[in-house]
């Protein structure tokens, strides 16, 4: 068989380049460790490593490029196209395909270090080959998880250049490839030019999803520097020289990982349905903890720039976190949460090649630090019980207890593994984790509050204290005025609001009155102002969270039962006004955009006259989405102190064709049997049955004084008006008559048609006009107050960070 | 005692607690059959199980659309009413399998929380 119009030169160029990549990862890790051993020779080992180093980028670069090329130009031949993109998406998206797949993420970790290292080289000076030593082992195990070949029946990598769609078991015998033309005696396949690709996730066709990979990576990838500073200080035994050459570059991936975290955070915000930015799922702790041990490394490294003391912390914290990115990128990718999360990636079969790395790094650090156990100095003072260092030491402590408590929980479905456990997270997971996470940041902003009041050695507590009671006072009128204002009723989060607030306030005042405003020297301030103000966000913004689509519809439901009273959907029929929270909503009908459908609502607010005013409309959408089956994404009004958040949680997809003019006709009736005092449903009111009476003008109907008459007394309720109507039930000489009634406002009909006197229940058919059947949709609304200041803190955080960084590189050079 | 061994100290014993928590039952649930979780009634139990359907589902939301009623088989082969206090998902026919997150009262299985997964749509 032969296939036409393949591309298949394309997918060789890419697979030297990854073979590129690989040996030459290799030739560079083994010369930079024999360029770092001091010996005659090592001169020489370094310009082979260095060259090596840069023609492993070039690989790299190259498969990059490749790789792009083969997605712009559609060549679905080829397995990892076919899976991750499609004709009809728009091109600016050609980003999120390429690391949507696995391979295509581990690539772009890899590229970021490639960089990195390429920065390394021209700056890290003596310290060049030891750290580019263990960087270019990292890209050895990173680079062959593209190789894909077959060693010994264990398949190592997956490479998206040789894997072709043809090759795929599934399409073995399907007619596509297996159907041939017969031309001059040759069997031709012509597939190419009949297929489109499986497109990217629709979900993921956010912007959101073009920037948070590249940066949540790029803070992957910048963990690798203290880890590989780390390591060169034990191998070379110079304990404490890498410390002031790595700072800058662990608070990098301080800011890097931070606003990467974030701005997965936001995406899901904005285009997940479970109600905030912040669900604890895995996902987001796997990259959450690194990020914490991160921050406590940088201040443990600052503690040892200016104190030569828990040095050994030290060491610990810089490995470990390394270990926990590959921990976390092991517990994504592995496939092992399973059910746990929603978006963990799919299996690669990739998951003992990265357990087998995380214990290779995780190895050669703890023997790193046995063997150099005796070389750390003993320490001969301890630290003053009020030095800044002992306080920064606390912290990070606090850090690693706070990390340790989120990734043991985490990792449930690795115990359950392990130990053949069934457990699972508990469905108030995201309670249980605030409520143990709540310490630990009520102590960190404490102390970030105090931190830079503390001098280090020790502190004159008078001066202290007269130096920080402004920001105590302060602090404490804020805290009431918001307690106040916001109705914070939860002692222990009044506390977090008092710590976060002093937080941001102590630092605030560190800067004017100590730093004077000089803004060069005041990044760990801002930077500890974003934190704080991050954590105040989410306080606020999560505890106050308002979920106002309560049950408004006028309806009592409450009476009917303990299950009536959780319900946090609001029911909408289009063209009905119901009130909601502040506001008054109308659905107004649906949409369908491509394979999106948006539920238009509209918004308005009354004013003392009653008038309706319209504010906004939100179109929260429901995606059918063609792999994930439909998904409701939310749409959210953004006001300057609060969003207002709405999703769809039920809704007829149909689009039903627009009814003739049969507005008179009725629906079949509907009997009930019920009992005084019993609720009946029609489609746009409840019905309550009050009491049966005689009480009747017989002559009117020429009745008899022997004929027996009973009213059924049924009180209808719609949203705004009650009505009365009254069904007879006669009996006339033994024969019985019915005397229907009727709701001509509502299209409502009804019928005494029995009645039983043992028991009292009366039978009541109920007809409505085929009118009456109105779309409808079930949506959740909620209220998310003053969540932008979470959203300005990390962008603070990030610029304090960076102007850190900058004082920090003028110290370097 | 130095003041770095009463923060080893501290650190041990919440990561203790924090072990113990994650192993303990009042704090994790346990993915079980509908017969395990009627032999602990008021605990939550994850059952996991696939729609019958044979059986109605009732979801009237213009009554409650907080309530919907199906029956589930789990992986044992018991089947069991389910009610969930939850909207109908969207979707719900087409799951293949389903997670199901609450606890069992009455010989039926009141749920809270839904989890599925559906059918791959292409292939």
């Amino acid at each position: 068989m032969e296939y036409i119009g393949e591309h298949l030169g394309i997918g060789k160029i890419g697979n030297i380049f990854v073979i590129l990549s690989f040996v030459f990862a290799l030739l560079a890790s083994v010369s930079y460790f024999f360029a770092a051993k001091d010996t005659d020779d090592s001169a020489s080992w370094k310009r082979i490593a260095r060259i090596a180093f840069r023609i492993h980028g070039i690989g790299v670069f190259g498969i990059v490029c490749t790789m792009f090329a083969m997605l712009y130009n559609h060549y679905f031949e080829y397995e990892y196209v076919w899976h991750h993109s499609n004709k009809e998406m728009p091109i600016r998206y050609i980003l999120s395909c390429f690391w949507e797949g696995q391979e295509g993420s581990f690539l772009l970790w890899t590229f970021w270090h490639v960089v990195i290292g390429l920065v390394l080289q021209r700056t890290a000076k003596k310290w060049e080959s030891p750290v580019m030593a263990t960087i270019s082992l990292v890209q050895v195990f990173l680079a062959s998880m593209l190789l894909g070949i077959t060693i010994f029946d264990y398949h190592l990598g997956s490479n998206p250049f040789t894997v072709l769609l043809r090759d795929n078991p599934d399409f073995a015998n399907i007619p596509l490839l297996t159907d041939f033309n017969l031309i001059d005696g040759h069997k031709i396949n012509n597939y190419i030019s009949k297929i489109d690709g499986r497109g990217l996730n629709p979900l993921l066709q956010n912007y959101w999803m073009t920037i948070h990979p590249p940066t949540l990576f790029l803070g992957f990838a910048l963990t690798v520097v203290p880890f590989a500073y780390a390591i060169a200080g034990l191998w070379k035994k110079n304990l404490t020289d890498w410390l002031k050459p790595a700072l800058p570059w662990t608070f990098a991936g301080v800011a890097v990982l931070g606003v990467g975290v974030l701005m997965g955070g936001a995406w899901a915000y904005e285009a997940l349905s479970f109600g905030g930015f912040w669900a604890w799922d895995p996902v987001e702790n796997a990259s959450l903890v690194p990020w914490l041990t991160l921050v406590g490394t940088a201040h443990l490294m600052l503690i040892n720039r200016n104190k030569g003391q828990s040095l050994f912390i030290t060491f610990g914290f810089a490995i470990l976190t390394f270990i926990l990115i590959l921990y976390s990128t092991y517990l994504t990718r592995s496939g092992i949460l399973g059910e746990t999360s929603v978006h963990s990636f799919p299996t690669a079969g990739m998951s003992g090649q990265l357990l087998a790395y995380l214990l290779c790094f995780l190895i050669m650090g703890i023997v790193l630090l046995i063997i150099n156990w005796k070389n750390f100095p003993k320490q001969t003072e301890e630290e003053g019980l009020w030095s800044r260092e002992f306080w920064m030491l606390v912290g990070a402590i606090v850090l690693l207890v706070s990390s340790f408590q989120i990734i043991f929980y985490t990792s449930i479905p690795v115990w359950n593994k392990l130990f053949g456990m069934n457990k699972a997270p508990l469905k108030e997971v995201v309670k249980f984790y605030n409520d143990w996470q709540l310490p630990f940041a009520f102590i960190t902003t404490l102390l970030i509050a105090i931190g830079q009041f503390l001098k280090y050695k020790n502190t004159d507590l008078i001066l202290f204290f007269k130096k920080i009671a402004l920001s105590l006072i302060v602090s404490l009128a804020l805290t009431i005025f918001m307690i106040y204002i916001l109705n914070f009723t939860n002692t222990y989060y009044s506390i977090l609001l008092f710590s976060s607030i002093f937080a941001a306030v102590a630092n605030f005042d560190y800067m004017v009155r100590v730093l004077r405003g000089k803004i060069k020297k005041a990044g760990a301030s801002i930077a500890h102002i974003g934190f704080a103000l991050v954590l105040l966000g989410a306080l606020i913004s999560t505890s106050k969270k308002d979920i106002i689509s309560k049950n408004t519809s006028g309806k009592d439901l409450k009476g009917l039962g303990e299950t009536f009273s959780n319900d946090d959907n609001i029911l909408l029929t289009k063209g009905d006004t119901l009130n909601m929270g502040n506001y008054f909503v109308t659905y107004i009908g649906k949409r369908q955009e491509g394979i999106n459908i948006y539920f238009d609502v509209n918004y308005f607010t009354k004013d003392a006259t009653g008038k309706l005013t319209k504010e906004f409309s939100l179109a929260p959408l429901v995606q059918t989405n063609p792999r994930m089956g439909n998904i409701a994404e939310p749409d959210t009004r953004h006001f300057a102190t609060f969003d207002v958040y709405t999703h769809v949680t039920y809704a007829d997809l149909e689009f039903k064709e627009p009814k003739k003019d049969n507005n008179d006709e009725y629906d079949e009736a509907k009997k009930y049997t019920i009992k005084k005092g019993d609720t009946i449903f029609s489609s746009n009111a409840i019905i309550i049955f009050d009491s049966l009476s005689t009480n009747f003008d017989k002559s009117k109907y020429k009745l008899n004084d022997s004929d027996i008459v009973v009213l059924a007394h049924l009180r209808v309720l719609d949203i705004e008006k009650k009505y009365e109507t009254t069904p007879a039930y006669i009996i006339r000489k033994s024969e019985v008559q019915k005397v229907e009634s009727k709701v001509d406002e509502l299209g409502l009909k009804f019928v005494f048609s029995k009645i039983n006197t043992e028991n009292g229940k009366i039978d009541i058919s109920l007809q409505e006009k085929k009118s009456n059947a109105r779309d409808f949709i079930v949506m959740q609304a909620m209220i998310f107050p003053y969540i932008n200041i979470l959203w300005l803190g990390c962008i603070i955080m990030a610029i304090g960070t960076i102007l850190a960084i900058i004082e920090r590189l003028k110290k370097v050079s | 005692m130095k003041k770095i061994h009463v923060l080893g100290i501290i650190f041990i014993a919440v990561a203790i607690g924090a072990i113990f928590t994650t192993l303990s039952t009042p704090f994790t649930s346990t993915y079980a059959s509908f017969a395990e979780a009627a032999s602990e009634t008021g605990r939550e139990f994850h059952v996991v199980g696939k729609l019958n359907k044979d059986k109605k589902q009732i979801y009237e939301p213009k009554v409650n659309p907080n309530l919907f009623t199906f029956y589930m088989v789990d992986n044992k082969g018991a089947e069991c009413e389910v009610i969930l206090h939850k909207n109908k998902p969207q979707d719900f026919e087409r799951s293949e399998q389903i997670v199901l997150i609450g606890k069992m009262q009455n010989q039926v299985f009141e749920a809270s929380d839904i989890l599925m997964k559906c059918l791959a749509l292409e292939k």
